[in-house]
């Protein structure tokens, strides 16, 4: 007598769930990768350019020294320069595009934190902190690009590096969750 | 780095002689925190948010009866209960603020913590509760909005400590006693909260917390609360 | 075969499952790149990441209490209260608190609209221009006699605009009104003041420097005049700044939050408060060896102590206690003003206070500078009484909710059928906007200007500002800008109106001047409002008042079968707070129910009725009848039930409708001779349903379906 299969033993229903599975994974593999390239921009904003002519950091991310967020710059940032300058890159005409309609540009912020941690910019420049510690050589990119595996264990890393004598007050939950 | 900064033992006097159990801090903390509501049903089944509510009870017979009333939140205990239990570590003592935290982002739902708070301070999250545009627009960025399957509970509002202790910082000056005011202290119509840093004596709020009247909330079981009360409206301890 | 799973199958499960937890995971962050949309154009005030914040000036209630209101990018985070604003400095209270709830409310009404059929929602939706002409052409095609306006909860400076409108327009001056006022006594206490001083302004009672309280029915820590301003007074109170820690005796059938407060309560027969303060009044003088005064020549101690309930001896007591206190004060309000004999009460309570010299004495009763605008119930009756008679052809209503709030014997909406056309300036499609056949709806409090003239709470003369805080959500217009366009009044537009009618305050000798307008319309704006240095009150007489003779009130002790009704305003106010989620999320301080509402019948009464705890009672007046669910409240007398006032509504959206039910309902139609709305007297009956319906209540953390953690 030949003992009828359980369901779960069905080798159809086996190379089905695996497709499923493949597929499943890979998507999130994607994800994953997506998530440490640099978005597409609505302007491929050359940083090595601008970094490179001596404009500082806090020109056009100007919340860092005194707030929380260092912000993305608005129109009026750059179409204050720019409007003297030349328009005949297809970037730039983008950009004038946006300037002479007095339309926000949508920037995708590249280095954001979920919503449950709560970084704050200020004590960071206070400590002496450079741009490029975190945020990499932007000086060497276009557009902004993200640094792989910025997480906690990465600030723990450098907080207690930095800091043992306030690693204590410096690695406490609630100075970042809450 | 900047030199080491002194930890605050950030505590909180309740006068219950004053508290008329109006209920302005129960919509404060809602609203500065971030709390959903949960809708009819859900309060019904004791679902409710509130992170700090008001005890109502009754005493006496008519017509010699009084209701007493008292604002009870999470106490921040120096020996909490809900911390050891914790499997996840979600529910942490901070060594600067010497409060008990929530790390909403460890949290996995086991509800220990709440079993065990003798206070019960600690409410879940059910559900995931909407937030529908434009509602949403008046929601705190300082604050996590929660979602599903979270433990919450009043933190002291420990955004605006961060705030006010980063601004201090910054200015290179020490925090001043009543810069940091909670969102229940602000609203109280009576001034029935006061908020500070029990560590330093001539603080308004450790002034307060040596007053004769003075009790914490079920002192005998060690749980060393950061919250004090003061007897009176009919409430004498206990 | 066995159904259960072998350990290896568990395992290879719980992998799959592990793996389909990485996807989900995985998926996290993949969504996490969002757009973010600076300003095409920061404004200066703004600092990235920073919150901007704004003093302005709250419209819940009339009290004009002073608003900080942090804003975060162009979006109203929270409500705070004014430190330096003298009515409430820095406190506020949850309807307050709950005002972001209004602006980004779900059920607003996003542009003027169109009804298509009155009482139905929707309609077809029409520009600003239409809508001005369409104003201007009712005021220009109607008489001026046949238009009318009818106003509620909006800031004074609308009231003060539309005052210069009616009169431009030759058409009878505004009537205004709002629950408040008949719940809480305010027109009794105008009344009264008009009659003994001769200045229609609220009484300030300084409860702050009292040392011993009597209070008839006054809710003050919830609604009464200025909530804030007397929680501050009743810290101060317990605090006993000049002596000794105050005492408080409160005189009221139910307690409330206020009565529960006092050190004793005593709960007193409705209707005979005019008794009770006339004959301790008599017994102060008495205790002071001083004739009695002439108001309270007809009151028989004995009379008085038979009606109230209270023992003559205790009446002594009192008296004596009182007479012998440096600095006694009575308060009264709530249900004890609202009856027939509502004047007479109020009187009687001046009385009290006249009787042991407190007026214009720390501790003691002060006039209010501001005048105050009438809030006679009888002019609301007989605006009603015009319309029925066709007189009215076009009638513009703002901030006020008649089809709920006022007492369906009234019947608000049989007198609106006789009306052409009617104009709604609300913002929440509520039932009288419904019934309305154009919706002009102005911004909510956090969008719009205006000023606050402070009425009670307070002997200096306050103007508080209201400014915008952020810009408005939808498609809304300021009413004033409505009316100031097509009415044709000689202004450019709001602030413009504003700035002429605060001119006069820069020579007044306030807190701060500038040299010039725009200067001082800055600090107006800065300072969330304009006030002076110092107390300056006019001095009042208490002559008039103690040798006046009072009609004596009767006593209507209530039948065997039948209740007094009290009925009280909660966190929802005139009923304009029920579409705030979170004010109903925020218990009841008495009874700490959440989301509907309740009678509340006293546990004796109940158990002789056969009612217990979340039965569904219908309570029945001469006048009509409603449904709530009982709750078992101890601190009530046994022949009185209570309700809250707010909920019931039928419109309002989601979170108002069909929750709850109306006291209205039950009021009569009725004015007393001084012209308030006298429903305290009304009688009402009980009788159980059968039915059961459990409400939310906080104080069983079992909840109330047994199964809740």
């Amino acid at each position: 007598m030949q003992r009828k299969k359980p369901w779960w033993q069905n080798a159809g229903l086996r190379i089905g769930i695996a497709l499923v599975m493949l597929v499943l994974l890979g998507g999130a593999a994607t994800g994953v990768v997506i998530t440490q390239k640099a978005p597409q921009q609505p302007i491929e904003f050359p940083h090595n350019f601008h970094v490179g002519t001596g404009i500082p950091c806090a020109y056009c991310h100007s919340g860092a020294e005194t707030g929380p967020v260092a912000g993305l710059p608005s129109i009026e940032t750059c179409w204050g320069c720019h409007q003297q300058l030349r328009t005949n890159t297809p970037r730039l005409a983008k950009l004038a595009e946006y300037g002479s309609t007095n339309t926000p540009i949508p920037w995708v912020p590249v280095f954001i934190q979920p919503d449950f941690v709560h970084f704050n910019h200020r004590p960071h420049v206070a400590a002496g902190l450079e741009c490029k510690t975190c945020h990499g050589d932007t000086a060497g990119q276009t557009v902004a690009e993200p640094i792989p595996g910025q997480n906690m264990g990465w600030c723990l890393d450098c907080h207690y590096k930095m800091a043992p004598e306030n690693f204590t007050r410096l690695s406490d939950c609630a100075t970042c969750h809450y | 780095m900047s030199e080491k900064v002194e930890a605050k033992k950030w505590g909180m006097v309740v006068d219950l002689d004053l508290c008329t159990g109006c209920q302005a801090c129960v919509t404060a903390c809602a609203m500065e925190n971030n709390i959903p509501y949960t809708g009819e049903d859900e309060t019904a089944y004791g679902r409710g948010l509130h992170w700090i509510r008001i005890q109502r009870y009754w005493k006496g017979e008519y017509p010699e009866v009084s209701p007493t009333h008292q604002p009870v939140m999470c106490q921040q205990c120096g020996h909490a209960p809900c911390e050891p239990v914790c499997p996840v570590y979600a529910s942490v003592h901070s060594e600067e603020e010497q409060i008990n935290v929530q790390v909403y982002n460890r949290c996995v739902g086991t509800r220990y913590c709440a079993n065990n708070c003798p206070y019960i301070s600690r409410t879940f999250n059910w559900f995931d509760y909407p937030h529908p545009v434009p509602e949403s627009y008046s929601l705190n960025p300082d604050v996590t909005v929660r979602r599903r399957g979270v433990m919450e509970k009043c933190t002291f509002c420990v955004q605006r400590i961060r705030h006010a202790v980063d601004t201090a910082q910054a200015e290179g000056r020490e925090i001043e006693d009543g810069e940091v005011m909670t969102a229940c202290q602000q609203a109280c119509p009576t001034g029935a909260i006061i908020f500070g840093d029990l560590s330093k004596k001539e603080s308004a709020v450790s002034q307060a917390a040596r007053s004769q009247r003075s009790f914490r909330l079920l002192e005998e079981l060690g749980t060393e609360p950061k919250v004090v009360y003061l007897k009176g409206g009919g409430n004498y301890g206990g | 075969m066995s159904k259960k799973l072998s350990r290896r199958d568990f395992l290879k499960l719980s992998c799959a499952a592990a793996a389909a937890g990485m996807v989900l995971v995985g998926c996290g962050p993949a969504s996490r790149y969002v757009t973010r949309v600076p300003y095409a154009e920061m404004p200066e005030y703004q600092h990235i990441g920073k919150s901007t914040y704004y003093a302005t000036t709250c419209r819940e209630c009339p009290a004009g209490c002073g608003l900080i209101v942090r804003t975060f990018e162009g979006r109203a985070i929270k409500v705070e209260g004014n430190p330096n604003h003298p009515v409430n400095r820095g406190k506020i209270c949850p309807r307050g608190l709950t005002s972001v709830q209004g602006v980004y409310n779900l059920d607003r009404i996003t542009g003027p609209v169109m009804q298509g059929r009155r009482g139905k929602a929707g309609g077809q939706a029409i520009s600003w221009d239409e809508a001005v002409a369409l104003v201007k052409k009712r005021f220009q095609e109607t008489k001026g006699s046949e238009i009318a306006f009818l106003l509620g909860a909006m800031p004074d400076s609308l009231y003060d605009l539309t005052s210069e409108l009616a009169s431009a327009l030759k058409a009878p001056a505004p009537v205004r009104y709002s629950a408040l006022n008949y719940l809480e006594g305010r027109d009794v206490w105008l009344a009264v003041a008009s009659q003994y001083f001769g200045t229609p302004s609220f009484p300030y009672f300084d409860l702050e420097n009292a040392e011993i309280v009597f209070n008839f029915g006054a809710e003050f820590l919830e609604n009464w005049l200025s909530p804030m301003a007397y929680s501050r007074g009743y810290r101060g109170f317990r605090k006993g700044q000049l002596g000794a820690r105050g005492y408080m005796v409160s005189f009221a059938p139910r307690q409330s939050i206020s009565a529960a407060a006092a050190d004793e309560w005593i709960p007193i027969k409705p209707g005979s408060e005019a008794l009770v303060a006339l004959a301790l009044t008599r017994l102060a003088a008495y205790a002071r060896s001083e004739f009695s005064p002439e108001i309270t020549r007809q009151v028989d101690i004995k009379a008085a102590a038979e009606a109230s309930g209270i023992s003559e001896e205790k009446l002594k007591e009192l008296a004596s206690r009182f007479a012998g206190s440096n600095r006694p004060l009575a308060i009264g309000g709530g249900s004890a003003l609202a009856g027939k004999s509502a004047f007479e009460t109020a009187s009687a309570i001046l009385a009290l206070n006249a009787t042991v010299y407190n007026f214009n004495q720390t501790g003691g009763v002060f006039l209010t500078p501001a005048k105050a605008p009438s809030e006679r119930f009888a002019d609301v009756q007989a605006l009603f009484e015009k319309m029925r008679s066709g007189a009215v052809k076009t009638l513009f209503i703002h901030g006020v909710n008649p089809l709920f709030d006022l007492p369906a014997a009234l019947n608000a909406a049989e007198a609106f059928k006789r009306v052409e056309t009617i104009v709604s300036f609300s913002s929440f499609p509520d039932e009288t906007a419904l019934a309305s056949d154009y919706i002009l709806p102005d911004h909510t409090m956090l969008e719009g200007w205006g000023y606050q003239t402070v009425l009670a709470g307070t002997t200096r003369k306050i103007v508080s500002a209201i400014q915008p805080v952020v810009v408005p959500l939808y498609d809304t217009r300021s009413t004033a800008d409505v009316l100031i366009a097509a009415g044709g009044l000689p202004y450019k537009d709001e602030v413009d109106f504003l700035q002429q009618k605060i001119l006069p305050l820069m020579s007044a000798g306030g807190t701060f001047t500038a040299p010039e307008l725009p200067s001082f319309w800055a600090k107006f704006l800065q300072y969330g409002g304009w006030w002076q240095k110092s107390a300056d009150y006019a001095a009042i007489d208490a002559d008039a008042l103690l040798k006046s003779s009072i009609s004596m009130p009767e006593p209507h002790p209530a039948p065997a079968d039948q209740y007094h009704l009290v009925v009280y305003p909660t966190q929802f106010g005139d009923g304009s707070g029920a579409n705030r989620p979170w004010l109903h999320e925020t218990p009841n301080p008495a009874t700490t129910v959440m989301w509907n509402s309740w009678v509340e019948i006293h546990p004796q009464t109940a158990k002789k009725l056969g009612i217990h705890d979340d039965d569904v009672v219908r309570i029945r007046s001469e006048f009509g009848e409603i449904e709530a669910v009982a709750y078992l409240y101890p601190a009530l007398r046994p022949d009185t039930v209570a309700l809250p006032f707010g909920l019931g509504h039928e419109a309002l959206g989601r979170f108002a409708e069909g929750r709850g039910c109306n006291p209205a309902r039950l009021f009569p139609n009725a004015s007393s001779q001084n012209g308030n709305l006298a429903w305290a007297d009304t009688l009402v009956s009980l009788s159980p349903t059968g039915k059961r319906r459990p409400i939310a209540r906080q104080e069983s953390r079992h909840g109330v379906y047994g199964d809740g953690e």
